[in-house]
C-alpha cells in the first residue's frame, strides 16, 4: 500500500498532498490572490510559496495523521508551468525526499490532472476536455500517451478570463474566474464576440483583444452592463470549447467526457458539456473545485500510479521544465 | 555541476556554505543542483562540496545577471536550510 506525498505550485495555487492507494488522505492548499487588476508575476509568486510551502507540508502530514517515514514517494511538478514557483516547490520536495531516504517522482502537471479526475470521478477512459489558467486542450489517450486532439493556439481560456476580470477590475479573490461566473448569470444580453474555432484547435487572445477594446465603451454608453460582457464571455468561450470536445468524442467513439483544470469548475460549463453529451448519448464526468483546481493530490495520484508501474526520477533528472507537453509522457500504468 | 552558457572572464562571485554535517552538505547539493540558470548564457555557476562545505562559484558577464542568480541561489538555500530544520535529523 504505497503512500505518495505530492507537492504542486506551478502557478498562483501551492499544494501538498497524500495520496495511499485513491485514498486522499490530506489535500491541504494556499493561493496567492493579487489585487483587482493585477495579474501574479513569477518573482512574487515564488515568494508566496516559500513564504508557506512548510506551513502546508505539515499541515499535510498532520491532518493525515503520518510521520515521514510512512511516505513511501515524493512526487512533484516537474511542469509545464511558471519557472520560479516550480523550482522552489522542486528544492522542498527534493530535500524532504533525500532527508527521509525516499524515491522522487516528476510529475507532468496535466497528467497530474487527468489522473486525479479519473481517479475522483471513475471515468475509464474518456475524452479529457483539460481547461485552466495556463493550458487548454483536448486530450484522448491512445497507445500509452495522453494524446492532444486539439489546443489553443495562444492563450488558455482561463487566461482570457483571468485578464479579461482584470479589465473590469473583477476581484481575484477567490479566482477571477468565480467571480465572473457569478456575475453572468445576472447577464440579459448576449453581446457578439468572435467565435474561433480553427479545425480541432481554438484561439483566444483576439476575443481578448475585442472585448478589451469594446468594453469601456460599451459600459459607458451603457449598451450593456458587466454582467452581460461576463455571460457573453462564458457562453462563446464555452460554446467553442464544447464544439471541439464533440468532435474529438465523434472521432474517437467515446462515450466519457472527463473535464480537468481550474475553468472546469465552472458550472456553466459543466452545464454546456452536460447538454452536449446527453444529446450523443455519453455521460459527463466532472470534479467541484477541491480537485479541478491545481492541488497536492492530483501529484501524488499521478505519481502514485508512475511509482506502481516501476517509475522513479533521479535527483540528476529532476530539473524543472517551464515546457512540458501532455503527449511527452510516457503512460506506463496504463494499458 | 555546471550550469548556463560559456561566460566571459568579467565578474566572478564565491559563496562557502559549512552544514552541521558532510551528509547535510551533500543533500543542499542535490537539492539545489539539478536545475540549469534560466538564462541561457552570460552565467556560468558551479556548485561542489568537499567535507560539510558547499561551494558556489558564479562567473558572469554582467552584474545584474549575476545579481538575479545569486539572488534566487540564497533564497533556495535559505529554503532547503529551513526544511532541514524542521525535517533533518535532530542534531
Amino acid at each position: 500500500m504505497p503512500v505518495v506525498i505530492g507537492f504542486e505550485g506551478s502557478a498562483n495555487k501551492i499544494g501538498v498532498g497524500i495520496v495511499r492507494d485513491g485514498e486522499v488522505l490530506s489535500n491541504p492548499r494556499r493561493t496567492y490572490v493579487t489585487p483587482p487588476g493585477q495579474g501574479f508575476l513569477p518573482s512574487d509568486t515564488a515568494r508566496h510559496h516559500r513564504s508557506c510551502i512548510l506551513a502546508v507540508l505539515q499541515e499535510a502530514l498532520h491532518e493525515a495523521g503520518l510521520k515521514p517515514s510512512d511516505i513511501d514517494a515524493v512526487a512533484f511538478t516537474k511542469g509545464p508551468g511558471m519557472g520560479a514557483p516550480l523550482v522552489t516547490v522542486a528544492v522542498v520536495a527534493r530535500t524532504v525526499a533525500q532527508l527521509w531516504g525516499k524515491p522522487l517522482l516528476g510529475v507532468n502537471h496535466c497528467v497530474g490532472h487527468i489522473e486525479m479526475g479519473r481517479l475522483v470521478t471513475g471515468a475509464q477512459n474518456p475524452t479529457v476536455l483539460y481547461v485552466s489558467g495556463g493550458n487548454t486542450q483536448v486530450i484522448a489517450y491512445s497507445e500509452r500517451r495522453y494524446r492532444i486532439f486539439g489546443e489553443t493556439i495562444d492563450i488558455a481560456v482561463g487566461n482570457c478570463l483571468d485578464r479579461f476580470a482584470r479589465v473590469l477590475k473583477i476581484s481575484n479573490d477567490p479566482s477571477p474566474g468565480y467571480n465572473i461566473e457569478q456575475m453572468a448569470k445576472k447577464g440579459q444580453k448576449l453581446v457578439e464576440l468572435p467565435y474561433t474555432v480553427k479545425g480541432m484547435d481554438v484561439s483566444f487572445s483576439g476575443i481578448l483583444s475585442h472585448i478589451e477594446d469594446v468594453a469601456h465603451r460599451m459600459l459607458a454608453t451603457k449598451e450593456c452592463t458587466p454582467e452581460d460582457l461576463c455571460f457573453s464571455l462564458q457562453e462563446t468561450l464555452f460554446a467553442m470549447l464544447v464544439e471541439i470536445t464533440e468532435r474529438a468524442m465523434a472521432h474517437t467513439g467515446s462515450h466519457e467526457a472527463l473535464i480537468v483544470g481550474g475553468v472546469g469548475c465552472n458550472e456553466r460549463l459543466q452545464e454546456m458539456m452536460g447538454i452536449m453529451c446527453q444529446e450523443r448519448g455519453a455521460k459527463l464526468f466532472a470534479t467541484d473545485e477541491r480537485f479541478c483546481i491545481d492541488n497536492g493530490a492530483m501529484i501524488a495520484q499521478a505519481g502514485w500510479e508512475m511509482f506502481r508501474s516501476g517509475q522513479v526520477t533521479s535527483l540528476e533528472d529532476s530539473w524543472i521544465t517551464q515546457r512540458y507537453r501532455t503527449d511527452e509522457v510516457e503512460v506506463t500504468w496504463r494499458d | 555541476m555546471a550550469s548556463g552558457g560559456a561566460a566571459g572572464p568579467g565578474l566572478a562571485f564565491e559563496l562557502s556554505v559549512p552544514f552541521p554535517t558532510s551528509l547535510l552538505a551533500w543533500t543542499a547539493l542535490g537539492s539545489l543542483g539539478p536545475d540549469p540558470e534560466p538564462r541561457k548564457g552570460g552565467i556560468l555557476k558551479e556548485l561542489d562540496v568537499t567535507e560539510n562545505v558547499l561551494h558556489a562559484r558564479w562567473r558572469a558577464d554582467e552584474a545584474r545577471i549575476l545579481r538575479v542568480s545569486i539572488s534566487s541561489f540564497l533564497d533556495h538555500l535559505s529554503l532547503v536550510v529551513e526544511t532541514m530544520d524542521l525535517f533533518g535529523p535532530v542534531a
